[in-house]
Formats: structure tokens, sequence, C-alpha cells
């Protein structure tokens, strides 16, 4: 939707590619889930957190938002089924457990309680009875089991997927209609088992897996264990989701107050610009406004002015894309350390950031931001230095300057290849390709299709790679992009070609451990590692959510919460709700042209230092 | 050559040219924009045109970059001459002094102006005179640079395509026969492929550049040409001259480039003007799209979409309309004068 939310999009694709080839590696021996439930199970749930949806919550109205591309399928897994659109599929299938987004908790979903086997790789799960599909049948063990062979079935052509359920997680066993048993291949620390392994179901009276499944299961509807489900779709116009009306979750202590609306609509605007005049006139309720250029030059006039769409700057607390430029360094010259760090002193973050940025994004210090205490506070990333830069290259040898001004060596020119797929980053470098310059680097700016771009760099053919890698999970992944398992081979996520054998050794440890306190300083140690490396050049992090809405959307008193992407998420968090009366209300003002208070809100309580 | 111009039915078609003092006046003018724009760097730059300093001259417009050094500044990499302007003029007893183009910025360069996001409004204090684009560049340097750009390209274009076209179309003109109907059909399937898809997958494997972009659209662009050079060769085949010349015993090759192409040329003349405005087009269009030239190489279509991005900044959907407009008017008025200058009509009375 918004430019920042497409440039994730694609990377989780390639973490899932990548996966897989970690699942290789991840089997290791073959135990077994027992035949019946251990005893002594310490079964737990969470009831104790506060709640974070706003009592005062209305339920009714229709919400009216965009996509800009229509889903190819309604399908959750298989070939197309990984579009903008699949997040609001995605919402409505239900996990196991899921996180307080305050407290980061786990608070129960689909299971209510939950326990740990004593072989550090096994969990057992309680299925909540009140728990019914759509079609009001109850959700059932049987619908896990389901879910095992659905997942691993080659019909539903779901690599990933296939992969992910053999050999993430080896087992699934039933112990009675509401109790299940999951095993792990590897022993994992219990915060990460717990949301690794909560899995959600598949119905299995809906589907008939057999080699028609794909085709056939394009457009079905099928049942869902969420709030809402299709009950309208308009092909290349619309989507309608309809809240259900006695939806099994309504009184859960979580979920109470949340997914106000009655009706959701998604409409098919293709155009950022489009969507926004529709937006302007009052035909959507929220607009994303991350972009500078839209927030501070398009997000202006009367309807802000008068009050009849508020803007909202919300700072949150999630683990931050790993954006930047990653250098491969089996591309000469960036195979020596000194060209990359000088690389890094000639790129002027700073100046994008207080220019074309209009000062709204920050620099991104690490490549793990945003984790918690896994984080490294003590590295920041190299600042913009030419004198550091200029020394640096004239120890590399690359001290003389031809008639542009480009350093030279041997005959050949310190010429630098910058491979990206956006072109809104067309300002971002240009100004760092000019300012590059000063200390002698020239940099090709290759603008490709996304595709093509991954292509080329999963392929190790580019240069230097300007992207982004969704953040996500509880803690830093380091075995993907920089063990050497992973270097010097096509499809994989170390496209910097890291490949140092003490970096190898702490992530193995790192993947090993299983205690929080030995895992963090293995990530602190391993990310001075990575600084050290330089290979990898952070750039720029947003660490809040900027929207305009309405004035009839409603928040709550706090606005969001610490792991709010996006405050209008209606099937996301779900927080806000449409105030009918005040619906009429603005629209009468805005026809008479009358004053209200204009609404301009900043919340920073969960702004990072 | 000299010949073809000095016979007297040239001459008159030149007189009745200028008679056109609209299509005259716009050759001119358009002349004079394609001079102006080859020394675009004698226009807009952000190298000085002359600099004085301790006594000697530098010319640093042309050829390598003066590291700063050169005029005792504390850095190795290109002077910035509008900061050693305002030295200079900061210390007149040091006697340097420098000029600067018009318009003292590169297409290339962003000029960020403290306390403001780009892009910046047109002012004459900054000497942006149009204005800049969303990353700080000056909207006029561009426009420039742009020009020269699409025109060097559509006449390359022009070049490429009418070599080929005229040939094919001459040699099935004159031929005929198989080798006509081969042709012909090959050139129906060949016209039929879609060109703008063959560039959209080429784009998003490699960046074309100038040359690769040129050689793609000429590869689907020659076919315009050779229907009309196929008929008028046919039609001048088959004149008595030709008959005449052959009986003489002319060779082919002869006839083809004495007789036959002198007598078609204004079917190709005619159509000069408008090819040039659609190459212009076609590669505003493809910037536009993001198939055409590679960042940051300075285009109008780039512009035109940076400003349909853009529309509350209207001075850069604004120029480069009016650019576009104006360019385009001028060849249509060009075509327009010569259509007439080779008008048969208006010499041939029968009676």
């Amino acid at each position: 939707m918004n430019k920042f939310l497409s440039l994730l999009i694609k990377p989780i694709l390639l973490i899932a590619l990548v996966l897989l080839s970690a699942a290789a590696f991840a089997v290791e021996h073959s135990a077994q889930l027992p035949d019946t439930l251990p005893e002594n199970l310490n079964w737990q749930t969470n009831n104790k957190d506060p709640i974070f949806a706003d009592p005062n919550a209305l339920r009714g109205g229709r919400f009216r938002s965009f996509i800009t591309s229509f889903p190819l399928t309604l399908r959750l897994v298989g070939p197309d089924s990984n579009g903008s659109f699949a997040g609001y599929m995605r919402a409505n299938n239900l996990s196991l457990v899921g996180i307080h987004p305050n407290t980061l908790n786990p608070i129960p979903e689909l299971a209510s309680h939950w326990a740990f086997g004593s072989d550090g790789r096994s969990i057992y799960y309680r299925l909540d009875p009140d728990a019914r599909w759509s079609d009001g049948r109850p959700v059932t063990a049987d619908d896990y089991l389901f879910a095992m062979e659905f997942m691993r079935s080659k019909y539903i052509l779901a690599p990933w997927y296939n992969n992910y359920y053999q050999e993430i997680i080896a087992d699934l066993v039933k112990y009675d209609e509401h109790t299940i048993g999951i095993l792990g291949a590897v022993a994992k620390p219990q915060d990460e088992m717990l949301f690794e392994y909560s899995i959600s179901p598949v119905p299995a009276h809906a589907h008939k897996l057999d080699e028609n499944w794909v085709r056939e299961s394009n457009w079905k509807i099928a049942p869902n264990t969420g709030p809402y489900q299709i009950s309208e779709i308009r092909k290349g116009k619309y989507i309608e989701f309809a809240r259900k009306k006695d939806w099994w979750g309504n009184n859960k202590q979580y979920f109470k107050y949340r997914y106000n609306p009655d009706f959701v609509r998604i409409k098919l605007i293709r155009d950022l610009n489009i969507a926004y005049q529709y937006f302007r006139k009052g035909e959507l309720d929220t607009f994303p406004l991350i972009q500078p250029r839209l927030w501070h030059k398009k997000a202006q006039g009367r309807i802000y002015d008068h009050g009849y769409v508020g803007k909202i700057k919300f700072y949150n607390d999630v683990p931050q894309p790993i954006s930047g430029l990653f250098l491969n360094e089996d591309s000469p010259p960036l195979n020596d350390r000194r060209v990359r760090y000088a690389l890094a002193h000639s790129l002027n973050i700073e100046r994008v950031i207080n220019t074309v940025l209009h000062g709204d994004y920050e620099r991104l210090q690490t490549a793990h931001d945003g984790y918690g205490d896994y984080s490294n506070p003590n590295i920041h990333a190299r600042p913009f230095n030419i004198d550091l830069a200029n020394k640096l290259l004239d120890e590399a040898g690359w001290d003389t300057r031809n008639a542009e001004g480009i350093r030279t060596k041997d005959g050949q020119t310190l010429e630098i290849r910058i491979t990206y797929y956006s072109a809104a980053h067309n300002d971002r470098l240009v100004i760092l390709a000019q300012e590059a310059q000063k200390t002698g680097f020239k940099l090709d700016l290759q603008l490709l299709d996304p595709s093509a771009a991954f292509k080329q760099i999963l392929e190790n053919k580019h240069q230097a790679a300007w992207m982004a890698w969704s953040g996500g999970g509880l803690s830093p992944r380091y075995w993907e992009f920089y063990h050497s398992e992973n270097a010097h081979k096509p499809q994989t996520n170390n496209i910097t070609n890291t490949d140092n054998p003490e970096m190898d050794s702490k992530i193995e440890a790192y993947r090993k451990a299983t205690s929080k306190t030995e895992r963090v300083a293995l990530a602190h140690e391993l990310e001075q590692l990575v600084y050290e490396q330089g290979s990898f050049i952070p750039t720029f992090k947003v660490p809040y959510t900027r929207e305009a809405f309405w004035r009839w959307i409603k928040l709550p008193a706090e606005y969001g919460t610490r792991t709010s992407d996006s405050l209008f998420s209606v099937m996301g968090e779900g927080l806000f709700w449409i105030d009918e009366t005040d619906k009429q209300l603005t629209l009468e003002a805005r026809e008479h042209n009358e004053l209200l208070a204009p609404i301009n809100l900043e919340d920073s309580r969960w702004r990072t230092p | 050559m000299i010949s073809l111009l000095s016979n007297p039915v040239s001459q008159k078609r030149w007189r009745r040219f200028r008679q056109s003092r609209r299509g005259f006046a716009s050759a001119c003018i358009l002349l004079l924009l394609t001079l102006l724009s080859i020394g675009a760097e004698l226009l807009a730059s952000n190298r000085a045109l002359i600099v004085y300093y301790q006594g000697h001259l530098h010319f640093p417009t042309y050829g390598s970059v003066i590291s700063g050094r050169e005029f005792g500044l504390d850095y190795d990499y290109e002077t910035n001459y509008r900061d050693l302007q305002t030295s200079f003029a900061a210390a007149p007893e040091d006697n340097n002094w420098l000029i600067m183009p018009l318009i003292p910025f590169s297409p290339l360069e962003s000029d960020l102006i403290a306390g403001d996001f780009p892009p910046h409004a047109p002012s004459v204090s900054s000497k942006h005179y149009l204005g800049t684009d969303t990353s700080g560049r000056d909207v006029l340097a561009r426009l420039i640079y742009g020009f020269r750009t699409a025109l060097l390209f559509s006449v390359c274009l022009l070049i490429f395509n009418y070599i080929v076209g005229v040939a094919i179309g001459c040699l099935m003109g004159y031929w005929g026969g198989r080798f006509d109907l081969f042709f012909q059909r090959v050139i129906e399937i060949w016209s039929n492929i879609p060109f703008l898809y063959v560039i959209m997958i080429v784009a998003s494997v490699i960046t074309p550049g100038f040359w690769t972009l040129l050689l793609i659209m000429a590869f689907f662009g020659w076919t315009g040409m050779t229907w009309y050079m196929r008929t008028a060769a046919y039609k001048e085949a088959s004149r008595d001259y030709v008959m005449a010349a052959r009986a003489l015993g002319a060779s082919g090759s002869r006839i083809m480039f004495r007789h036959i192409l002198p007598n078609s040329v204004s079917t190709l003349v005619t159509f000069v003007p408008f090819s040039v405005a659609s190459g212009i087009t076609s590669l505003t269009a493809l910037d536009y799209l993001g198939f055409g030239l590679p960042s940051p190489t300075p285009s109008w279509g780039e512009l035109l979409k940076q400003g349909t991005e853009n529309m509350e900044s209207i001075w850069m959907v604004g120029a480069v309309v009016t650019a576009m407009t104006v360019i385009l008017m001028l060849v249509a008025f060009i075509g327009e004068a010569i259509r007439d200058a080779y008008d048969p009509k208006q010499f041939s009375y029968y009676e």
C-alpha cells in the first residue's frame, strides 16, 4: 500500500526461500512425541496482561480502504498467494497463540493454554473449545492433523510450506479433541518455539486435496476463524468483508472491543495519487502518509485546516527492516575491506535524510534494530567522512584519479554498480552518487524491475544491492545472512557472500544456545562482527507510522500499541471504530464549510532513543 | 548531393519554403535551439566558463576535473565554482574572478537549499529560473540537456530507420515480384510485434542505454518507411526515363541511386520533421513509463513523470509540457512548410 510496505513484500518471498535451505540444516535427530500426553506438564496461559483495546469502541459502520493490485487468488498458499491482499486473508486465519502488542508476552488465540516438553523441542497446546470456523463447526485437533497433511501435500504447490511443515515442524500428535503436541526439529528457546510452532488449522471439511486443488480453490471462500469473512467480490473492483454476527472471539479477553466495523470494503485503486484523491473526497476513510512527499506536500489544505481530516504521527518500537546497501564481497574491488569501509564513509546518508527525505527518516545504525535486548546499542553506522574515506582508499592502492576525478588503480576505475528496484529511490541515490564522487567513487545506478533485480541479486551477479529485507521475528537471524554455508552460492540470503570463520562459529553457537542471556551476548558479538565485516551499510529506518484519517474514525485513548505498524489495520489490531453520528456532522460541516477543531496528533510513548 | 540542391526544381522548392514565413521562422528557431543545446555546457553547467586565478586563465567547461587544490581550496574533489565565485567576490583585493554560465547548475547536480525541501520553486535569486525537481536538480538545465538527448536520439533513430527502410522499400519497389511479396508479408508480421512489450522485457533484464534503446526502436521502426518508398520506387521504375536509362544499359544500382532515389526524395523529406517529432515523443513516453534511458540521464519523460506525481509543484510539469508543445509545434510548422514546398500541385498545370 505505501512505498515502505511494497518494499517489504517481495523480500518476504526471499526469506521464505532461504528458510527452505535453512531447513536442510535443521534436521538433527529424529525423536518422537510421546504417545500419551506427558504428566506434570506445566500448563500456562496469560490473562494477567492489560487489554489494549478501548472499551468505549462502538461496533458498526463500513470501513473503506484500498489496494493497488487485485489479488490473483483467495488461497492462503500456493501460486500467487503472497500478494498485498494476502494480509487480509491471513489476519482472519488465527494462530494458536498471539503476541501481546505492548508487553510482547504470549496471549491466547485459538489455544487457551500451552505447555513445554522437557526435551526443549516439544510443545503442547490446549485448544479453546469455543473456537469455531465461519461455518459454525468447532475447531478441533483434527483440523491440525489435516493442516499437517495439507501443508505437506504436493498438491498445494507451495514448496516453502511443504518444507516448513516437514523440516521445521517435525511432528504433530493429537491427544484428544482439544489437545495437540508439536515437535520441532531442533531445540529452541521457549518463546521462539511458542511462536514459530504456532500454526493455523486447516478445515478438513472444506478442502479436497487432489491435483485440481490449486485451480478449484482460486476463488473459493474457505472457512476461517477470524472476525471477518468475505461477503462480496467484484473482480477488478472491490472485495467486501462482513464481520461475523456471533464470532466466537467476541467476548474473549484480548479480542473484546476490537474489529469494530461491520463491513470492510477494499477497493482496487491502481495508483497511489489517485487513491489519495479518493481519500480527499472522503471515499476512503484513512490514508497512509509515511512518504515525506505525501506528509509534507500533499496532506495540506482545507480538509486538514478545517478539521475534517486528522493527521497522526505515532512512534512504534518494532524490528526495523534491514535496509541498506549490501556489498558483494565476491565482486572486486569490494573484496577489499578498506574499499568497503571507504564506501561507507563516502555515502552521505545524512544529507539524503535532511533533504529529499525532509528530515523524516532516521539513520539505521545496525543491521538489527528494534529487537529489544538483542540489538546492540553500542554500534553506530560509519558516518560520511571524506578524509577517512580518502585515507582508506589511498591505503588500498586507489591513489590516482582520472580526468573525471574518479580514482583508479592499475588502469581500473573505482566504479561500483548499485542495483535497485524502486524508481522512487532515484532521488536518494542520485544524491549519494554525487556526494561519493568527492572521494573518487563512481556509482553506477542500475534500476531494474523488482523480479529482475531479485534474480540478479540472488544469483550473486550484483555488485552492491540497494534493498530492504523485512525485519521480524523475535531475534536477529544471522545464519541466513552471514554464515559461510550460504556464501558463494545462488538463492541464499547471504547476498554479501560473507565468509568469515569467526562469524561461522559464533553463528552456530547462537543457533544452538537456548538461554536468552547467552543468545543476547552472542547477538551483540555477532553484530560487532557484522560491523567489522563492513559488507552491509545501514541506511534508513522509519520508527513510526504516519496516517491521515477522517474525523469520524476514532482511535483509542492511547492511539495504538508498541508494535502498531499501522493504526488503521482493520483486521490486524483493529482498535479503531467508526462514529456514525460524527460522520454526519463532519459531512455537514464540510458542506457548509464550517470550521472544526483541527486534529494533529503525535505520540512518542514508544519512541526509542 | 550538390547537384541535387542546385538544380532549378530544388531551388524553387527552397524559395517556396522560405515564402512560408511561419515554417521558415520555425526552422530558424529550431535550428537555433539545436545549436544552443549542442553547446549546452556553455549555457548550463556547474563549471565556470572562465576562471582567472593568480594571473592564470582556466577554462574548466570541457576537459578534465580541476581539483579544489588548484584554486587554493582544501579538498581534492572537483571545485565548487559557485562557492569559488563567492569567495573571490569576498576578497576583491586578490583580483581573481570567474564567469559562470547563465544557469550555474549541471543537470545532474542536486542543489539543496537549506530550510526548504525539494522541489524548490522557481526563483531568480537562487538562479533556478524554472525551479528544481524532487532531487533539487535544476529544471531548466535538465530541459536543455534533455532536449539535446532527445533530439540526438531521434535524429539517430531517423537515420537508422531511413537507411533500412529506404533500402528495403526501394528494392521492393524496383525488383518487385517474389522479393516484394516476401517482404510485404515480413513487414506485416513485423509491424504487429508489440514494440512496447519488447522494450519492457528488455528493460527488465538490462538497463537500456542510449544505443541499446536506439537499436531496439530502430529494430521495430524501420517498417513504416518501406511502404512509402516501395510505392515511390514502383511508380518511378515504370516511368519512361527509367526505361530509357535501362535501354542505355545503366546498371541497377545506377538507376536506383541516380534516378529513382533523387526523384522520390520528396516523399522522404516531407516525412523527416514528423519522424523527428515522433522520435522525441516516443523517447519521452518511454522515459515517462520508466523504460527509457537510465537514471540520472536528464530527460523530459522523467521530468514529466515527476511533474505529474507532484502536481502541486506546477513548475515541473508546466516547464516540460510547454517545452514539448513548443518543439512539436515548431516541427509541425516546418513539416507543413516542407509539404507545401514539395506540393506538385502548385506548378503542374495541365491544359
